[in-house]
């Protein structure tokens, strides 16, 4: 045994004198982790490996995607934010950040981080059965007003989930008691608008990048999004404004961001770097193809943009009655 | 390590009452006629079952003494290489963020080879050389963030 | 275009060099990540997107057709050599397959996986270019209440799969649906047992839990073991193809029944090989003239569900392809980058890229056809290892487990879970509680819960419903009838053997 302490002893000397030379040198001077809190073949995996790549080239050090699924996103989300603050470890986090606190999931908020930069956010749609009896969304709402508790299911995610709020908060802003819709959970978009079609539920307020096939094949229709402008991906799908006069407006978001208290110069090191990477043909034409939203925001209007969210999520979460 | 049926069918039916008790805390959640303690539940109830079962058949079966004990506990030797295993994992688990995984991979082979009886001239080479093999595959491959620990200067 | 132009147009797109070369690289990379205990096939083609964003449509989705249907077969690998199934597909038979190793059959085996699987991918793509439209629509209806009760026939292969004791098959099941209840991912959203820790809010993970109850306890045996075993030989088998072609005569019932099963659990999305694979495996049990002698390392099982795995992969593409819903995780990956190349899944694929889907097909048949040697000279290999000494095999697969439990979720909490979950399973194979329906518990008990309760809150409360739509009310008189027969043929065999007075 003598044999492996000095091996130890050696090989933790050496160690310690190469770490010591290796502090000096410029950011980053190794491999970079960006931790998903999704699982690999979601839109937030795809996004993340999109960024990752082109970063990678940026920077000219890999940066390798980790998927820290579980928990509705909570465990990755600590993951992120729990990672020592020197820019080796950033995530992509998303909407689910400003709503799991209010549940009492955690005590993590958007506050938790250093933001980098917000980089896609796609709006709510309302989506039907193609062949529901409703022409457009005052109608649907008029019935489900009608309707009274329960009569009307909608599905699309986890209970309390982004789009399960979004309708929620539709209801309210329209003065209909949002328990005229009973959710039903669902492990993601596709099985909710399967359900759609084979008749289980009415309603799947999910974004129109999910729903796109669905919508091709000619099996649901959209009816209205739940933002300002129309989408690109749908032009012809109206807003809710437009619709029914609502300013109701509800998207899911993803953006990049690293622990708290990062260094201010490998944070603006990052900024930069992403938004070559947003502007690039690649990121650009990736996003048009999956038919993703493109917003940018950088550091500032990034963290302005989430304590909005944030509040928002608050108001319709203790509406619900899903926040504690 | 052999267990008598009425005894393992005792601790059994016990995780199963705890279930229960724990689960019939659980609140119900808006808008579902079916709360989060239905499913542990109802698996708890027939876990319950079961295990009643079992305590049964095995008061009714043959007689053999409430806990017997593998012949390799008597032997030094082989429980030590039981304690071993265990004590790498928990080595692992502990110890690899901060010595990284080369010298936590190369000091747990070395001492799993040395006990189980590895010609000592082998022990050192083969526990490095795979070290370096694991490594590489799946940190270079497959892009696994194996920790560098006290070799961060070392990464390549 | 007609059909003959079509072929050619699609027959030039794939036997191309570069795309030929494109699957045999992402074949020997399928074969490798799916031979390493811990890692998935679904890991093998995350891994492989990045590289496919600079590829041609038709190499960049051959890419990742190849080597899934590599990884898959490749799990049995470890599987039968070392009693560490690489994938949940090949857990249902791991047991099967490690005795045949030990009875000196590791070849036979694995030459009867590799080449049924390659027979049932085929036979799922044959039924993918059949019928893939018609087949999607019918894929649709399924709803959680036709789920529901899919999800109780597979469990009800535990029973069936069951070793000695069917109770403590069906404990090991209980407690495998226990832990698949641990967490926040369920229909409620709200946190059980996890004792405040943010790790246990994420469940507990399938694969360093599946490497530890079958790893980490062989290990444990193996290192306490006092009088060693004599060292394992290999046969080696001469000719492969002639001793597959005596199997083939010999099951051919059970190849096309596994195939056939496969492919229709494959195109309910959700469902997936795992689960196809347990299924054919306990109804190859059940109808079996041997049945008695399954689980002593007989071949016959393996055919079958070696069959069902592989033919689930086609099937998994059906509803893909047409609707853009994945049927599992990895062809949700899949959907990502046919979107990416412009081939956006929905009916107008077939109408406006038809020459592109023509190639996909071609894909998979080649995928298959080029498994049989590659995974043939992999097995080759990988017999070898059964040549190395137990005390220096054992510590770097000690090695090997502790790193693929990391790289699952890249933290130290799945090696807790290997850790763990390999002392319970030495305790319970003491005692003679199979592990593997604890392992089927956690793959499908999610499914059930979810299952169940969006049911219940579609039909706002009433049971009924499970009976009403006439899909559903099919499957849940199959199930029933199945759960029940044994019990009732069981109580008439009492009743006639009472003695009369």
């Amino acid at each position: 045994m003598r044999g492996f302490k000095a091996l130890v002893t050696s090989l933790v000397a050496g160690a310690a004198l190469l770490t010591a030379a290796g502090a000096q040198a410029a950011f980053p001077d190794r491999p970079i982790t960006m931790i998903v809190p999704w699982g690999a073949g979601g839109g937030t995996d795809a996004t993340a490996r999109i960024i990752a790549s082109l970063m990678e080239k940026e920077l000219k050090q890999p940066v390798n995607v980790v998927n820290r699924t579980g928990g509705s996103g909570v465990v990755g989300h600590s993951a992120i934010a729990q990672a020592p603050a020197d820019g080796y470890t950033i995530g992509m986090i998303t909407v689910e950040i400003a709503m799991m606190h209010w549940q009492g999931l955690t005590e993590l908020n958007p506050t938790s981080y250093t933001p980098i930069a917000l980089v896609n956010a796609d709006p709510a749609g309302v989506q039907v059965a193609a062949d529901a009896p409703y022409k457009n969304v005052k109608e649907l709402l008029a019935a489900v007003k009608a309707g009274g508790p329960g009569k009307f299911k909608a599905s699309g995610t986890g209970q309390g989930g982004i789009w399960h709020l979004a309708i929620a908060g539709l209801l309210k802003d329209q003065g209909i008691d949002p328990a005229n819709v009973a959710w039903v959970p669902s492990n993601g978009a596709a099985p909710g608008l399967q359900d759609m079609i084979a008749g289980g539920v009415q309603i799947a307020p999910v974004s129109l990048p999910e729903a796109r096939a669905l919508i091709e094949a000619g099996k649901v229709k959209s009816l209205a999004v739940m933002d300002a402008k129309p989408s690109a991906l749908f032009p012809k799908v109206p807003t809710l404004k437009s619709e029914t006069g609502s300013d109701w407006t509800m998207a899911a978001w993803r953006g990049i961001a690293a622990p708290k208290g990062l260094p201010k110069d490998v944070a603006d090191k990052l900024t930069a770097v992403v938004k070559k990477v947003y502007d690039s043909k690649e990121y650009q034409d990736f996003m048009a193809q999956r038919g993703f939203g493109i917003v940018w925001a950088g550091p500032a209007d990034y963290a302005k943009f989430m304590a909005k969210s944030d509040s928002d999520m608050g108001t319709v979460m203790k509406a619900v009655g899903i926040a504690k | 390590m052999r267990i008598h049926d009425a005894l393992s069918g005792l601790l059994l039916a016990l995780l199963a009452v705890a279930i229960l008790v724990t689960v019939s805390q659980y609140p119900p959640i808006p808008g579902q006629n079916v709360g989060p303690s239905a499913f542990p539940g109802v698996v708890a109830i027939l876990l319950l079952g079961c295990s009643l079962l079992l305590i049964w058949r095995g008061i009714r079966g043959e007689r053999m003494p409430l806990v017997v004990m593998g012949a390799w506990t008597r032997s030094t030797r082989h429980a030590i290489n039981f304690l071993l295993v265990i004590a790498s994992l928990l080595f692992y688990i502990f110890c690899s963020e901060f010595f990284g995984f080369i010298i936590t991979g190369t000091l747990i082979l070395a001492i799993l080879f040395y006990v189980l009886g590895v010609r000592p001239v082998l022990i050192l080479p083969v526990a490095i050389v795979s070290t370096l093999v694991i490594h590489l595959i799946f940190y270079k491959f497959l892009r696994v963030p194996l920790p560098w620990g006290l070799l961060q200067g070392l990464h390549w | 275009m007609d059909l003959l132009t079509l072929t050619a147009a699609a027959t030039k797109l794939v036997f191309d060099p570069y795309v030929l070369l494109v699957m045999v690289g992402s074949a020997a990379f399928g074969l490798f990540v799916g031979a390493i205990p811990g890692l998935t096939a679904t890991m093998a083609t995350a891994l492989l997107v990045p590289i496919t964003f600079f590829m041609p449509p038709v190499p960049a989705v051959a890419a990742i057709v190849t080597a899934t249907a590599m990884a898959i077969f490749s799990g049995d690998i470890p599987g039968a050599l070392l009693r560490i199934p690489g994938t949940p597909a090949s857990a249902a038979y791991t047991d099967e397959a490690y005795q045949m190793t030990l009875k000196g059959q590791s070849e036979l085996a694995l030459g009867a996986g590799l080449v049924f699987s390659a027979i049932g991918g085929l036979f799922g793509t044959a039924v993918l270019i059949a019928a893939a439209p018609a087949l999607a629509e019918i894929a649709l209806k399924f709803s959680s209440f036709e789920y529901f009760w899919l999800v109780i026939l597979g469990l009800s292969a535990a029973v069936f799969i069951g070793s000695n004791s069917v109770l403590k098959a069906v404990i090991s099941l209980l407690i495998g649906l226990l832990v698949a209840s641990v967490g926040l991912d369920n229909p409620g959203g709200y946190p059980r047992f996890t004792f405040g820790n943010t790790e246990l809010m994420g469940g507990i993970s399938m694969i360093p839990m599946m490497v530890g109850m079958f790893a980490i306890s062989e290990i444990l045996r193996f290192v306490v073991n006092i009088d060693p075993p004599a060292r394992v030989l290999v046969q080696r088998l001469g000719n492969v193809f002639a001793g597959m072609w005596a199997l083939t005569k010999k099951y051919p019932v059970q190849i096309l029944r596994g195939s056939v099963l496969g492919t229709a659990v494959g195109i309910m999305p959700g469902a997936g090989a795992d689960m196809a694979s347990w299924m054919s495996y306990a109804l190859s049990k059940k109808f079996s003239k041997e049945s008695e002698k399954f689980g002593t390392g007989h071949v016959e099982g393996i055919v079958e569900s070696g069959a069902a795995n592989n033919s689930a992969l086609g099937g998994a593409w059906i509803p893909a392809m047409v609707f853009g819903i994945p049927g599992d995780s990895i062809t949700a990956i899949a959907i990502g980058v046919l979107y990416l190349k412009g081939l956006n899944p929905g009916p107008t694929l077939f109408l406006n890229h038809p020459e592109n889907v023509y190639a996909i097909f071609l894909v998979f048949i080649v995928a298959n056809i080029i498994m049989i040697p590659l995974g043939w000279m992999t097995i080759r290999l990988a017999t070898n290892i059964l040549r190395v000494p137990g005390n220096i095999l054992m510590p770097i697969i000690l090695l090997f487990c502790a790193v693929g439990a990391f790289a699952i979720n890249n933290t130290v909490f799945g090696v807790t879970i290997t850790l763990i979950f390999g002392l319970l399973a030495y305790v319970m194979e003491e005692n003679g509680f199979p592990v593997a329906p604890a392992i089927l518990g956690v793959v499908l008990g999610t499914m059930l819960e979810e299952n169940f309760v969006t049911s219940m809150i579609k039909a706002d409360g009433n049971p009924l419903v499970f009976f009403e739509r006439p899909i559903a009310a099919g499957l849940g008189a199959l199930t029933c009838v199945i759960l029940f027969w044994p019990l009732a043929s069981w109580l008439v065999r009492r009743l006639r053997t009472r003695p009369a007075y």
